[in-house]
């Protein structure tokens, strides 16, 4: 190797290690915050590795027991908060709203784009555009109005308003990428199905489902993130503590002035652990579900 | 007519959040609708979009969302170009970096504005830890309390959640460029920089763009970032427009006001957007 081609290379990985700090840094600064008491990273410069590592603040979210006995009388907070308390509870409410979003888009988005993408009827172009556009609208500008619509029809502070408002929003990206998916498959393989005595239906679970699986795991993953990480609307319509999605606490505790610093680290690890696996999990498809979005 | 059976659970569920809302919101625009004051909503007509223009917080709004627009976006095009370049290079070990870059833009923008909040914090926080451990600075920074800077905050942390995006959809569009077309180029002589500046830079001009007009919607529309890290303040510092159309409706109880602020803001997107097709060349163009 050339010292010139040596030197290239030195460089491209100091600049590779510069931006794995860039991403990983604020994550790492929020891993070590949350094992430590507030007293600690208070200190000037702070204890940048937990020491001794306090498991307590995690112990309080999920068993009640107060952490950090001493930090009480420190003044500074009050240091706990039931709030966070209903952290668990938080997750399995944004579990149930993430996976029936996912399922409704997997099921209706399926069905819609497959009808696109194979049959020839009047006004097709319409409604798929219609589909399509509606994703102009910004959230804040239909934000008022729909809270209005939930009340109307008795689903406000529920879970299901939830689900129908973010599958109302990840719909037209499903539809769209499955659309164009679909077209993508050769329809041989379905005529074939046709004549082995299977219906639609049967060809569609049978021949496209698995084909396409690919595509079904990018707008599965994008449904699911997306219904995870809403705010605004899971903000607007939740209102009971015991129905709030993981973003509406985490908000609720960062501003309470009672939990301490260290244990909104807690809530902020533990809001991001599910989209971070299925991150790291699902890569591929997300990233060629974006490109695909890109074209649009 | 069974074709429009099938597609009709997901019209309807599309139309009715959208169709509705819009029709709703464009009524409520029209008249004076106070939360204080439920029984009366007189018929005003453009009186509501006469009134929030006419405000000097309006002006300040969209002064602040176009300094934010400014302090972001080329921001996270010029990072998200550098680490496409760089995640784009042949070398052991890349894919952990491509494994990694997706993890600001996939957690709870919450999630996100509360580790900054964490990071950025005025009484301690790793950013003024370090400044201070490495002796650049005697005592810690007020970030977010201090009206000059505050905005800065919020900016840096849109960066680092958004730089990720933009970074995978230029890196596909780099994917997309033959190999070979570097290759002849190198023959004939060119260097790295004439390379990146004749072949790599118009190839990628279209998804640049895309992504170029995407981070502006979404600069322009943020709000999970604002009500977590500075809930508009200190003052109105970093009072953003969606924010401030928010706060209209929902903190001062003015729907109408609200409501023809969302329109206006929804108007100007799409704008945008028309703006953003034009400049893009069409399918035929590009065959």
């Amino acid at each position: 190797m050339t010292p010139a081609r040596w030197l290239e290379r030195a460089l491209l990985y100091a600049l590779a290690l510069l931006l794995a700090l860039v991403i990983l840094g604020p994550f790492a600064w929020v891993l070590s915050a949350s094992f430590q008491p507030e007293s600690a990273i208070f200190k000037q410069p702070p204890d940048w590795i937990p020491n001794p590592l306090s498991l307590d603040n995690y112990v309080y979210v999920f068993t009640g027991r107060v952490p950090f006995k001493t930090d009480l009388s420190s003044g500074l907070t009050a240091g706990i908060t039931g709030e966070a308390l209903f952290i668990p509870t938080s997750l399995g409410n944004t579990f149930a709203v993430a996976l029936s979003v996912l399922a409704l888009n997997m099921v209706i988005g399926t069905l819609t784009a497959y009808t696109f993408a194979r049959e020839h009827f009047r006004g097709k172009a319409l409604a798929f555009n219609f589909i399509l556009g509606s994703r102009l609208l910004p959230p804040i500008a239909v934000a008022i109005p729909i809270y209005t619509l939930l009340r109307v029809l008795g689903l406000l502070d529920t879970r299901l308003g939830l689900v129908l408002v973010h599958s109302a929003f990840t719909l037209p990206f499903s539809v769209w990428v499955l659309t164009l998916y679909f077209r993508g498959l050769p329809r041989e393989v379905e005529e074939a199905a046709f004549v082995d005595g299977s219906g639609r239906i049967g060809a569609l679970w049978h021949i496209v489902v698995p084909m396409a699986a690919p595509g079904l795991a990018a707008v599965g993953a994008f449904a699911f993130l997306f219904s995870y990480n809403e705010f605004l609307f899971a903000q607007l319509i939740l209102d009971s503590i015991e129905l709030k999605t993981v973003p509406v606490l985490l908000a609720a505790i960062s501003v309470n002035p009672d939990a301490t610093y260290t244990l909104i680290a807690v809530g902020v690890m533990l809001a991001i652990i599910a989209p971070i696996l299925l991150a790291l999990i699902f890569r591929r498809y997300i990233v060629s579900g974006l490109v695909s979005s890109l074209e649009r | 007519m069974q074709a429009w059976l099938v597609i009709l659970p997901g019209l309807a569920l599309v139309g009715l959040f959208s169709v509705y809302p819009l029709a709703f919101a464009l009524y409520v625009s029209t008249r004076r609708l106070l939360l204080t004051r439920p029984d009366q909503t007189p018929f005003i007509g453009l009186g509501n979009f006469v009134d929030v223009l006419a405000t000097d917080q309006i002006r300040a709004a969209a002064l602040t969302t176009g300094l934010f627009v400014l302090l972001t976006v080329p921001g996270v095009m010029l990072l998200g170009l550098g680490a496409a370049l760089l995640l784009n290079q042949r070398l052991r070990g890349m894919w952990l970096l491509r494994w990694i870059i997706l993890l600001p833009w996939a957690i709870p923008l919450v999630a996100a504005g509360v580790m900054w909040r964490l990071l950025v914090h005025g009484n301690f926080g790793a950013l003024n830890g370090l400044l201070f451990q490495v002796g650049l600075i005697g005592s810690y920074i007020p970030f977010l309390s201090d009206p000059r800077i505050a905005l800065v905050a919020v900016a840096v942390a849109q960066v680092w959640r958004e730089f990720p995006l933009a970074a995978i959809l230029v890196l596909a569009g780099l994917q997309t460029i033959p190999f070979e077309l570097h290759e002849v180029a190198k023959v004939d002589g060119a260097g790295a920089l004439a390379r990146f500046r004749y072949i790599t830079l118009p190839l990628l001009r279209p998804s640049v763009l895309v992504v170029l007009v995407y981070e502006t919607m979404t600069a322009i529309a943020v709000f999970d970032l604002v009500y977590v890290l500075t809930g508009g303040g200190p003052g109105n510092a970093t009072t953003l427009f969606s924010w401030f159309a928010y706060a209209a409706s929902f903190k001062l109880l003015n729907l109408g006001q609200g409501a023809a602020l969302s329109l206006m803001m929804a108007l100007g997107l799409i704008l945008l957007i028309v703006v953003y097709l034009r400049l893009l060349p069409s399918e035929e163009e590009r065959a």
